[in-house]
């Protein structure tokens, strides 16, 4: 049987998994990629609660999530963009200007 | 009965005229005064009154009423006043030769731009005089001892762009100061000592009944210790240096605080408490010598001086060692009746020194004076009654409170008897000495002095009339209602008037000659030098300062510098800089590194709250 | 039967996302991304969540993700650039939070991972339910994030001004 145990499990390992992600990655896109992932697993959470309580607004919030999250990417995107214009690089630890 | 709102006004008028000077007249000669007069004549006439209502009724009230001001588990400390008939006679006369004296400095500091804050620091005197008086346990007591100390430091130094005037208050603070270390230990130590029905106390209604439970041996160490703060305030050897140097402050200052008020408050103390000195013989036995020693060696040094207001100072510093003598030898009333007479005729002696100073413009060598008898003749005839009462003549008032101070010393020791005759007889020949050279005689042609204004002299014979009649106004019945007045003793009288005519006549041949220089200078020889360094007092309390005192001085400021400074400051700044310097590195700039210490947050939060770890 | 199909995309998304975070190739972690999403979307439906499931898959994956690649493809990242980016410096410490999150997560669901039957399946995703709800309760929400959108498209604009005028300086 399937409980809501496996569910959330299996959304803590995703989430996990993005958390490492967005630590260790070098490369800019990587670690936004990885912010999706942690999106992801909320999103599986949300949806494994709504069924578990009998609620709707666990997949209405999942809804509202993944707009914002589009609008997020599409934002973060242009800021790597422009990243990618000013230091011709998309290594995370070149953008070291608020250094001691 | 007696009111106590009378006493509560008497007691806080003076403060509350010095706290309107302060405040808002500053700059205004009249107000300054006038306020001053106002407070202190306040304080006068509640005086009276109390004084009556004291007296109304046979015997005398004792009244006694006190706030709790601070109350502790094991400590309790009032502020209220005792009212008895020795207290009101102190009072009485604080407020009543006080009040002259500040209708004398009207007229005498009149030029003086500074006039104001004067009269703001004696009517502050004025408050802190009367808590001494009326205090009703050692810690207020010994709060209004230190007010009246500031007061004189302030006074003292007033003029104090002169350098000299400067010093002379920090010396009179100092030595004032060292004497109150000693008397506070003996007040700690005997209210550490004492045992009433409920804990310690520093009443002196309670300790008068816990005294007895002391053994006298540790009564004896409590004795000499309060007798510390006497020799301190009252200028007995070997604190009495600063007294002669107080000399630098305007003369009413001299008049009210060095020779009638504060100078008497130690011997004023002794009477109030000397139901712990009563069953010590080996603290009364000190302290009638250390009086002793004092009146005679006073003395001495007063027959060199040649200035006016130092040869009164040493008048004083004698005329103070004979009243602790007298009180060493258990004679309370004899000693608190000279120091009633005694603030009459020095309070005039200065007062009309001071009107001299001013017609003079303050010329203060007698050999710069003649003829001031002519010249100034009310001035001069005051200045004649107070000497004579000072020496002792009959029928003055000081002849009567001399004599019984030399009778108490005839019957109980006979050697202090003889040194208290021949100071007699040195005082009448100082002041003869003093009286010949600068009012005797015919005064210079060219001479335009002329008579003090009505302000300065109406004190003067108020004064005077007072050291006339001092006598026979029965104060010792005032003071010890109790004692039965003692009769005449015949033969101490003949002798101590035959002292003074004999002093005053000695110095009448020496000097009404108006020889050039004082033939003492030769007839003394090298005893002349001793005495003109006053026995070289000042030159050993220099070098201790200078040596021992600098280098102590000196050892701890390295102390300061290097520990407190050093490694408190110091360190404290150095911590701070290397904390800065290293927790600098936690900013690296990089986002990722931010996350990751969010993502370590907030497991370790998790930690915290869900689990509880 | 639902069990099998559940372990097989839980599966799969686990190694979809292990990719995202492994691969060298910036075009093959988007498309791990891409896979994860559809395993995701797959176990929405099993959830019986129908309606979120096919948004996610035409929003985020057809959208979201085809930006992404657009973008990568833009940048244009040869191999010198590739090879430039490094092993990251926190890669250990890392893979310690990583692992100490995981932990803290199994023990605050301790409770809910004995496994317990899910609840009434009363709850249907379809188009017509969540849309009544949608209309009804959560209006002012729904209408919000419009304008949501259009102050994301004015920061966009904004933000690619730059990059178009340089473009233009650099004759690009």
């Amino acid at each position: 049987m399937i409980g809501l145990g496996h569910y959330l499990l299996l959304s803590g390992i995703v989430f996990s998994v993005g958390i490492v992600g967005v630590v260790t990655s070098r490369n800019v896109l990587k670690v936004l990629l990885s912010l999706e992932l942690l999106l992801a697993a909320s999103n599986l959470v949300f949806v494994a609660f709504s069924k578990f309580n009998g609620d709707y607004a666990g997949q209405l919030i999942v809804f509202f999530v993944i707009l914002v999250a589009a609008a997020e990417v599409a934002i973060g995107l242009a800021i790597i963009v422009l990243m990618y214009r000013r230091l011709a690089t998309i290594q995370a630890d070149e953008l070291k200007e608020m250094k001691w | 009965m007696v009111d106590p709102s009378l006493v509560w006004i008497a007691y806080f008028a003076p403060l509350t005229a010095c706290a309107l000077i302060t405040i808002f007249f500053l700059r205004s000669k009249t107000w300054g005064s006038l306020l001053a007069i106002a407070g202190i004549l306040t304080s006068f006439v509640c005086t009276v009154l109390v004084a009556v209502q004291i007296f109304q009724s046979h015997p005398p009230v004792e009244f006694q009423q006190s706030l709790t001001w601070i109350r502790l588990e094991t400590l309790t400390i009032d502020f209220g006043f005792l009212v008895n008939p020795l207290a009101i006679m102190m009072l009485l006369v604080v407020t009543g030769v006080g009040s002259a004296i500040f209708i004398y400095s009207r007229g005498y500091m009149a030029e003086d731009p500074g006039s104001p804050r004067f009269f703001a620091f004696l009517s502050l005197f004025a408050f802190s005089m009367i808590g001494i008086v009326l205090a009703n346990n050692f810690i207020q007591l010994f709060i209004s001892w230190e007010l009246v100390g500031l007061s004189s430091y302030l006074l003292i130094g007033f003029w104090y762009h002169k350098p000299s005037a400067a010093d002379a208050g920090v010396k009179a603070f100092m030595f004032n100061r060292l004497a109150d270390f000693g008397f506070l230990c003996g007040i700690l130590l005997l209210w550490g000592l004492s045992n009433t029905g409920n804990g310690r106390s520093f009443l002196f209604t309670d300790l008068a009944q816990a005294v007895s439970h002391i053994s006298p041996h540790l009564l004896t160490i409590v004795g000499l210790l309060i007798f510390c703060g006497v020799v301190g305030k009252s200028a007995q050897v070997p604190l009495h240096v600063w007294l002669p140097d107080a000399m630098e402050g305007p003369t009413p200052v001299s008049a009210l605080i060095h020779a009638a008020t504060m100078v008497a408050a130690g011997i004023y103390l002794l009477a109030r408490t000397f139901f712990i000195f009563e069953p010590c013989a080996t603290a009364l036995t000190v302290i009638a010598y250390v009086g002793g020693i004092t009146a005679f060696m006073a003395a001495t040094l007063a027959i060199v001086e040649n200035d006016i207001k130092r040869i009164l100072a040493y008048s004083t510093l004698s005329q103070l060692g004979l009243m602790v003598m007298a009180l060493g030898l258990s004679g309370p009333m004899q000693g608190m009746y000279h120091l009633t007479t005694h603030a009459f005729f020095k309070a005039l002696l200065f007062l009309a020194a001071g009107s001299v100073l001013c017609a003079l413009h303050h010329e203060q060598n007698i050999w710069k004076m003649r003829g001031l008898l002519e010249k100034m003749p009310i001035t001069g005839v005051t200045f004649l009654i107070g000497t004579l009462a000072l020496c002792g003549i009959f029928p003055l008032s000081g002849f009567w409170s001399k004599d019984e101070i030399l009778a108490l010393a005839s019957q109980h020791n006979v050697l202090l008897y003889w040194i208290a005759t021949i100071t007699s007889l040195l005082t009448a020949f100082y002041m003869g000495r003093l009286f010949w050279t600068a009012f005797w005689g015919k005064p210079a042609a060219s001479d335009h002095t002329h008579e003090s204004p009505a302000v300065m002299t109406y004190p003067l014979i108020f004064l005077a009339i007072l050291s006339v009649v001092g006598g026979f106004i029965g104060i010792p019945h005032f003071l010890y209602p109790q004692e039965a007045h003692q009769e005449l003793n015949m033969r101490v009288a003949l002798i101590s008037s035959l002292v003074a005519v004999l002093g005053l006549g000695l110095s009448y041949m020496i000097y009404s000659k108006r020889p050039g220089r004082d033939p003492l200078e030769t007839k003394l020889g090298p005893l002349y030098s001793v005495l003109k360094n006053k026995y070289y007092f000042d030159i050993v309390y220099g070098w201790y300062v200078d040596h021992v005192q600098q280098s102590f001085a000196i050892a701890l400021s390295w102390f300061e510098k290097t520990f407190i400074v050093g490694f408190g400051v110091h360190g404290l700044t150095a911590a701070a800089k290397a904390s800065g310097r290293t927790l600098r590195y936690l900013q690296t700039g990089l986002v990722q590194f931010y996350a990751l210490i969010f993502v370590l947050g907030a497991i370790a939060l998790f930690f915290a709250l869900v689990i509880q770890l | 039967m639902p069990a099998l199909f559940f372990y097989l995309f839980a599966v799969l998304l686990v190694l979809a996302s292990l990719a995202v975070i492994l691969a060298r190739n910036p075009l093959y972690n988007v498309l791990a991304l891409v896979v994860a999403i559809f395993a995701l979307s797959s176990l929405f439906v099993l959830l019986e969540a129908f309606f979120v499931g096919i948004i996610l898959i035409l929003v985020y994956a057809g959208a979201v993700l085809v930006f992404f690649l657009f973008v990568v493809m833009c940048l244009n990242l040869n191999a010198a650039v590739l090879t430039s980016v490094q092993q990251s410096r926190f890669r250990l410490l890392g893979g310690v939070v990583g692992l100490m999150f995981a932990s803290s997560f199994f023990l605050a669901t301790k409770s809910f991972i004995a496994a317990q039957a899910m609840g009434p399946s009363s709850v249907r995703g379809t188009i017509e339910t969540i849309g009544r709800i949608l209309f009804t309760d959560y209006l002012l929400p729904f209408e919000l994030t419009s304008l949501l959108l259009l102050i994301a498209v004015f920061g966009i604009v904004s933000l690619a001004q730059g990059v178009l005028s340089t473009g233009k300086e650099k004759g690009n």
